[in-house]
């Protein structure tokens, strides 16, 4: 759009045709009072703070929805504008509480900020004050709507962002109330970002509730480790401990939303299953000792069971929420060693046919794409911050079809939702490969397709669609054909010029592959480690119970004649039974370090707080391990160096050469897809109890069809693996998807 | 010559030391001044800041709310307030500290109090006889200098407010 001049209190500025008057405003540093506008949601002009005066205007406009136009002349200081300012505010005030003294949001609300510059010392208001009863919203959000000045921001970002229209306002002029629409109250996966949008003290943070002002905190800003994304976040402390989570601004990350695991997922850090002192075994039984102790046992106990030139019988096994530097000081202790036996891949039934698919799309790509396919995901849960560039893509036009093994709940438009059991998943990728291919020379595995009709139309949207993007999600890890499935993607989107976006991992995952904390030449990867019963294992905050595909065989390969290195930052039966010495380590917050995240930025954060009691980062006790093993190039002062020399390191990225194979197989099983919930992916999460008291934390279900429940003899009310069983037509043939809160045991 | 025939008589006649015991004389049978502490007292100001006290309401509810901001305006950060939600619901604290070390009587507190719960009393010949510990009013201590004391506070505040 053309630049046009407009004046502003005297000053000449230069503006786009048809922005809003507050935008100019903003970017020029004029300061404007405002309560119902927001840079991420839609104008409403409901507050009427905002007026401004505009010259050739008879009365005093609001800056959010006047548009700019060429020789503009605004007043924004004028008495005019003073006038109306003062009239709005005393009139907002009007049934606002005087209760600022216990009110959470006090120190921190925009109310009260302009009301001191804007508002008058008394009000001529003396009658009785409106009273609004409060409804329970759930766990997160804590209510005090009498405090409530309707700008309904919290209702937009519903519509808008949540996709969910789950508050709104009910009656009209003084008993609008707003409230939500249901009983169960809010339950959108992005809901904490309400709190930060009321201006107010009408949404606050429940586990929050009264504990501190805003004012004792410090905050850090930080970098949320729970998904692909890396959210941007500060970390507000007081006293050593984090106390709050709150969105930090990122265009390119995150915008200005964080999902509620982002949010909330601080609390598991006080729990009181933390690991808070370095412990060693001595004959069956736990002793609490000194660092200095406890990393000699573990020298001691690593040359016991590993000689010279046997430094391939020890494995190192890491969990994908560890951070960049972590990972790679770990796999060079082990290579300095002489052992290639390092895997972070925990939870993959099969790693010959684990999935290997780049990402090639940018997060804010993602917003202007035009046709989407997902495969294999529940990306609003999954991956809460992708699907919401995603929804953004729809509202602007964009088709998505999605081919899943159950419909799941997607706030926005689907195009098509292709149900199919795991089986046929690549078979209906071939029919769409070649339905896109269509000329004479097709690949010979695609030889017997013939394309069904949904399977054309897919084709046929990724060959016209400009910006097209296929998504591979978490439930393809498992599936009997995944690398044919990854490779099938691959092939699409070389043919229809698509993106390609792998959300199959999670967490810390690409900073492992970055750090190359994988089997190297001759190493054995994760599963062939548990197979091949080492001498030894370095874990590093592994809960054997929750991490593996399957425990039973991990617990198996953990037993009598290893020694196992835990290094964790909480401590559970499991590990504390199969581990020879337990290292605290700092948890997220406490930690220096680096995510990667899916456009493969480097987000670097320094630590909040200081790790509790004698835990340590791990990244420094993997390096004082290193010393104690006598290993050269460990020294390092500060992560910062590691971080600068995991990312330079050369990596050499493997062609990967497996045979594309999509013959249904002639002897089907029953595939089980095993999906933690939610808030259950990590080990915080997993202790941070206000998630799961919602609705999103209490899924706890193994869904399946009614052939399937009669092959496998469950029922409605029975359970299947410890899972309640549910019998539902809409999930496909031939499987079980499993959501759940704690492990399923060792899985099929 | 003169002056000095002068003084000497000046000297010899003891005129001075009339003079003083006149004063003595007068102030024999004057009213006396003195006032015998801690028999005796003399008055003090309503706006007196002394010892601090923590107040309740008439129904034995206590007024502090904890809204920290006493804590927040001591220029010598004398204060230490953790707060909870108790178990009605109401904020409240579990923790009000003040270091009468540090403490330096300035009544910032009191005028920052939105609900009048922390006041300076006029007590202030306190001792702390056991330790180091003694100096730091605990929130019990606090509310029981004023349960003792609600009447003479509430005098000096009605005393005080027609000038408010």
């Amino acid at each position: 759009m053309a630049d046009i001049e407009i004046e502003i209190d005297g000053n000449v500025v230069t503006a786009q045709a048809g922005e809003m008057l507050i935008s100019v405003t903003d970017r020029e540093g004029i300061s404007v009072p405002r309560f119902c506008y927001h840079k991420k949601l839609s104008v409403a002009a409901s507050c009427r703070m905002c007026l401004v005066d505009v010259e050739g205007a008879p009365k005093p406009q609001t800056a959010c929805s006047t548009p700019v136009n060429e020789g503009m002349k605004v007043h924004t200081q004028n008495a005019k504008v003073k006038a109306s300012q003062k009239a709005v505010m005393e009139f907002l005030l009007v049934n606002h509480p005087l209760d600022c003294p216990i009110c959470d949001q006090g120190g921190e609300c925009e109310l009260q900020d302009v009301a001191m510059t804007y508002g008058s010392d008394m009000s001529y208001f003396s009658e009785g004050k409106r009273v609004v009863v409060d409804n329970d919203i759930g766990p997160l959000i804590h209510t005090d709507m009498t405090r409530c000045i309707h700008c309904t921001r919290c209702v937009r970002f519903g519509n808008e962002i949540g996709g969910i229209a789950e508050m709104g306002g009910t009656g009209r002029g003084e008993d609008l109330k707003i409230e939500p629409f249901l009983q169960e109250g809010i339950t959108s996966e992005l809901s904490g970002n309400m709190i930060d949008v009321c201006p107010v003290g009408a949404l606050t943070s429940k586990p929050f509730r009264y504990a501190l002002r805003t004012w004792q905190m410090n905050a850090t800003p930080s970098i949320a480790r729970h998904d692909l994304v890396g959210s941007n976040v500060f970390a507000q402390t007081y006293k050593g401990k984090v106390r709050r989570v709150v969105a930090k601004d990122n265009d390119n990350v995150n915008e200005t939303w964080i999902s509620d695991r982002d949010r909330f997922s601080y609390e598991g850090l006080s729990h009181e299953n933390r690991l808070l002192k370095p412990q060693i075994k001595l004959n069956g039984k736990w002793k609490e000792v000194q660092w200095n102790e406890a990393l000699e046992f573990t020298v001691r106990g690593l040359a016991n069971q590993v000689s010279d030139n046997q430094a391939n019988e020890i494995g190192a096994l890491a969990s994908n929420t560890a951070t960049l530097e972590e990972f790679y000081l770990l796999q060079k202790i082990l290579r300095e060693m002489g052992s290639e036996n390092i895997d972070h891949r925990l939870d993959i039934k099969d790693l010959e046919n684990s999935i290997t698919l780049d990402s090639n799309i940018k997060l804010t790509e993602l917003e202007s794409i035009d046709y989407g396919l997902i495969i294999g995901s529940n990306p609003r849960l999954e991956q809460p911050m992708i699907n919401h560039r995603l929804r953004k893509a729809v509202l602007a036009g964009a088709d998505i079809d999605v081919v899943n093994v159950m419909p799941f709940d997607f706030n926005y438009r689907i195009n098509s939702e292709n149900i199919i059991s795991p089986y046929q998943t690549a078979t209906i990728l071939a029919e769409i490969s070649k339905s896109v291919l269509k000329s004479v020379h097709a690949k010979n595995y695609l030889s017997n397709v013939s394309a069904r009709d949904s399977a054309q139309s897919i084709a046929n949207r990724l060959l016209t669609a400009d910006n097209s993007v296929i998504i591979l999600g978490e439930h393809i890890i498992n599936n009997p054909q995944a690398i044919s499935i990854a490779k099938l993607i691959s092939e699409i989107a070389q043919q229809t010029n698509s993106a390609t976006l792998n959300i199959s991992a999670t967490s810390n995952s690409i900073a492992a592959e970055m750090a190359n904390f994988v089997p190297g030449q001759g190493g054995l990867d994760a599963n062939a480690m548990l197979a091949a019963k080492l001498k030894a294992y370095i874990l590093l905050d592994i809960y054997p119970e929750y991490d593996f595909h399957n425990s039973v065989k991990a617990l198996e390969a953990f037993g009598n004649n290893t020694f196992v290195v835990s290094m964790n930052s909480f401590k559970d039966k499991v590990i504390s039974q199969c581990s020879d010495v337990m290292l605290p380590i700092a948890s997220f917050y406490e930690t220096s370090g680096s995510h990667v995240n899916i456009d493969g930025k480097v987000q670097s954060f320094a630590a909040a707080v200081s790790a509790p009691s004698e835990s340590k980062p791990a990244w420094k006790v993997l390096k004082v391990l290193a010393d104690l093993l006598k290993l050269q190039g460990f020294h390092y002062e500060d992560s910062t160096q590691i971080t600068s020399e995991a990312v330079n390191q050369n990596r050499q990225k493997a062609t990967d050469e497996r045979p594309v194979s999509v013959i249904a197989e002639a002897k089907r099983g029953i595939d089980v897809i095993y999906q933690k919930s939610p808030y259950a992916t990590d080990v915080l999460l997993r202790h941070a109890s206000a998630l799961h008291a919602t609705k999103i934390g209490q899924v706890h279900l193994a869904s399946m069809n009614k052939s399937t429940a009669e092959k496998l003899q469950v029922e409605r009310g029975k359970k299947y693996l410890g899972v309640p069983v549910m019998v539902t037509e809409s999930v496909a043939n031939d499987c079980v998807f499993i959501n759940a809160r704690h492990p399923i045991g060792g899985k099929s | 010559m003169i002056d000095k025939f002068g003084k000497l008589i000046e000297d010899f006649s003891l005129s001075e030391l009339r003079g003083g015991m006149q004063i003595t004389a007068k102030e024999f049978v004057n009213k006396k001044i003195t006032v015998q502490f801690p028999e005796e007292r003399t008055p003090i100001s309503p706006r007196f800041r002394g010892l601090h006290a923590l107040r309740r309401y008439p129904n034995g509810e206590e007024r502090c709310i904890a809204c920290k901001l006493c804590e927040a305006v001591c220029p010598a950060n004398a204060i230490t307030i953790e707060s909870h939600r108790r178990e009605d619901g109401s904020r409240r604290t579990v923790q009000y500290d003040i270091d009468l070390f540090k403490c330096i009587f300035c009544g910032f507190c009191e005028e920052a109090c939105p609900v009048d719960a922390i006041v300076e009393t006029k007590i202030f010949d306190y001792a702390f006889l056991d330790s180091r510990k003694g100096s730091v009013m605990t929130k019990e201590r606090l509310l029981e200098v004023g349960d003792n004391n609600e009447k003479a506070i509430n005098e000096a505040k009605a005393q005080d407010a027609k000038y408010r």
